[in-house]
């Protein structure tokens, strides 16, 4: 189980690898559900000038999209939600840890904190669930995820450094990622 | 209709405290000669300056009745700690030594006033000084009646959006670029059309090309799009799937148990982050070519103090690198925005998390919005964004005051 979570987090992180080599700031994700990689994704702010096309969103919108095709319900895709766990290799941000709580996922697996923007403990702590049952309708409940920080941090973070000691970024890249693959 | 009511009220970054409950500080204070004052004064700021709390006067000049005026002053800050032996600093007690004080704890205002009406409170502790914004920078302290008709006006556009027949069955956005008085992208919740969108794009594309396909030419026509959505019946669809507006109840995806019926649904596709979307099309639909040479994406995690230094070296070295694509374009009279820097956004409700901090990452200068969203809203009602200091971005916020809007939203 251990090193599983390693081996999804490794799968994250060259995620993250991809986005630097696009000159985006690293940061990576999978989704995981009854064991299988079903989306991965990656940040593509830059690209899209869009600020909130992080990872999370972009593999999110593939996941909605597959979903879509296969003709599912509403309820089964709430269903799916609900069974899947996400690796990131950066604590997922206030607009992701609110939207991940709006899903229903089941877990979230983080790299380093967010120290600016963290929504999972940081700033806001989004997956903590609301403590008082909603008594009506009319109020909306709070849903939380269980959530895990501190997973490969220091991998999370070299890339981070590396990205942005990088300098110009259409100079060669002197340690362009090697990617190892831990799992298939 | 009262023009009278109609109003834009400032949403400040800290939560508004009742005068008479403001959070206290406890100093050790103490009565003085008045002939020590100055020098005793001088020593004072010299040895224990009262860092955060520069509102205080260090001096309070007590009218007793009938008798001469008598002079208290700050030494300097007590610890909370109930035990009070020696928590003066040596200096501090050299002072009390040497001109024979008497010091004791007392409670003063911790935060300087906001209000005039928190100042008269503080001042009954301890006397303060308040200083009254003089500053008009983003309209806190009020706007021209120039741009409050335009302010009313762009929300009662933002309104009609969000309006089939008399209901406001969604929320709506307008993302406005309020120096040319220009709507740059509007939208709709899309949590139920998102389907209707992406099949209309070709399917055979690959995921993302097949977004940025819709959302561009979906961005020119947006406007026409969505009124005659709402307008010529198709609204029904939209009740169909039992639309509520998703920031006020953002939670309401995973509750679907028992719904079967197909999932044409984007449960994130709330009308503020599909107005960015759309912006952002339009950014690189007007912009093309200069694409790769910001960082957008910003974030502090390495564990060393300096990461902000390092962004900012980075940035300018990008900024440099990203020159020459626009020498090479040519002369181009538009300058490019960076995200929505100096653009303003209405919304008929307050965001949510997720669409305030979307607001927060895409720059945007100013929200305002018409009706509070009190179990889920992020802009004073659960959360206060606008208020997080740690966030590398600060809009400001209103409320816009829409008399017949009340009614409707009763109903
Ligand atoms: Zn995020
Ligand atoms: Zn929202």
């Amino acid at each position: 189980m251990e090193s599983d979570n390693f081996a999804y987090m490794e799968l994250a992180i060259h995620q993250a690898k991809l986005a630097m080599e696009s000159l985006e700031v690293p940061v990576g994700c999978v989704f995981i559900k009854d064991g299988n990689v079903i989306a991965s994704g990656r940040n593509r702010t830059t690209e899209t000038r869009n600020a909130t096309r992080h990872a999370e969103m972009e593999a999110i919108d593939i996941l909605l999209e597959k979903w879509q095709k296969d003709g599912l319900s509403k309820a089964e895709v709430a269903k799916n939600f609900s069974e899947c766990v996400l690796y990131v290799t950066c604590e997922p941000c206030i607009m992701c840890a609110a939207a991940l709580s709006f899903l229903g996922i089941k877990e979230v697996y983080y790299g380093c904190a967010n120290e600016k923007f963290g929504g999972c403990g940081s700033i806001l702590s989004l997956h903590s669930s609301c403590s008082e049952p909603s008594i009506s309708d009319e109020v909306p409940q709070r849903k939380g995820f269980k959530c895990t920080g501190g997973l490969m941090a220091s991998e999370a973070v070299a890339l981070f450094r590396s990205f942005y000691e990088q300098g110009n970024p259409n100079a060669p890249k002197p340690h362009r990622a090697v990617v190892e693959k831990r799992v298939e | 209709m009262n023009k009278q009511l109609q109003q834009i009220i400032h949403i400040p970054a800290n939560p508004p405290v009742s005068p008479t409950r403001q959070p206290t500080e406890k100093v050790y204070a103490s009565l003085i000669e008045p002939k020590h004052a100055n020098t005793i004064i001088r020593r004072l700021n010299q040895i224990a300056p009262l860092q955060d709390l520069h509102h205080l006067k260090r001096i309070h000049k007590k009218q007793i009745q009938g008798g001469k005026p008598e002079l208290f002053v700050i030494l300097c800050l007590a610890s909370e700690n109930e035990q009070q032996s020696n928590t003066m600093p040596p200096d501090v007690e050299d002072v009390v030594n040497s001109y024979n004080l008497t010091p004791f704890v007392t409670e003063v205002c911790k935060h300087a006033a906001l209000s005039k009406e928190e100042w008269e409170e503080q001042c009954k502790l301890w006397p303060t000084s308040y200083h009254p914004p003089t500053y008009n920078i983003h309209g806190i302290t009020g706007f021209s009646e120039e741009d409050s008709k335009s302010v009313f006006s762009f929300m009662k556009s933002t309104v009609e959006l969000a309006k089939s027949g008399d209901h406001l069955i969604v929320n709506a956005a307008l993302i406005v670029d309020p120096l040319v008085g220009q709507i740059i992208a509007s939208a709709c919740d899309e949590v139920c059309s998102w389907h209707m969108r992406t099949s209309k794009a070709k399917t055979e594309t690959c995921h993302f090309k097949q977004s940025e396909g819709f959302t561009s030419d979906a961005d020119a026509n947006r406007i026409a799009t969505n009124k005659t959505l709402l307008s010529n019946g198709s609204s029904k669809n939209l009740q169909q799937c039992d639309t509520t507006v998703c920031c006020l109840n953002p939670w309401q995806f995973t509750r679907q148990s028992l719904d079967t019926s197909p999932c044409y649904c984007h449960p994130l596709r709330h009308a503020a982050i599909v107005a960015i979307e759309a912006s952002a099309a339009r950014d690189r639909h007007l912009f093309p070519g200069s694409g790769n040479s910001e960082k957008l994406y910003e974030v502090d995690s390495s564990p060393s103090g300096s990461p902000a230094k390092r962004q900012k070296i980075t940035l300018e070295n990008v900024k440099n690198g990203g020159e020459q694509d626009v020498n090479t374009e040519g002369s181009n009279t538009l300058t490019r925005p960076y995200l929505c820097t100096g653009y303003d956004i209405y919304l008929v409700w307050e965001p949510c998390t997720m669409c305030a901090m979307a607001l927060v990452h895409q720059r945007i200068r100013r929200i305002f919005y018409a009706l509070p969203n009190p179990e889920a809203g992020a802009l004073g009602s659960v959360h206060r964004l606008q208020g997080e200091k740690s966030l590398n971005h600060h809009y400001a916020v209103f409320r816009v005051v829409l008399p017949e809007l009340e009614f409707t939203a009763e109903r």
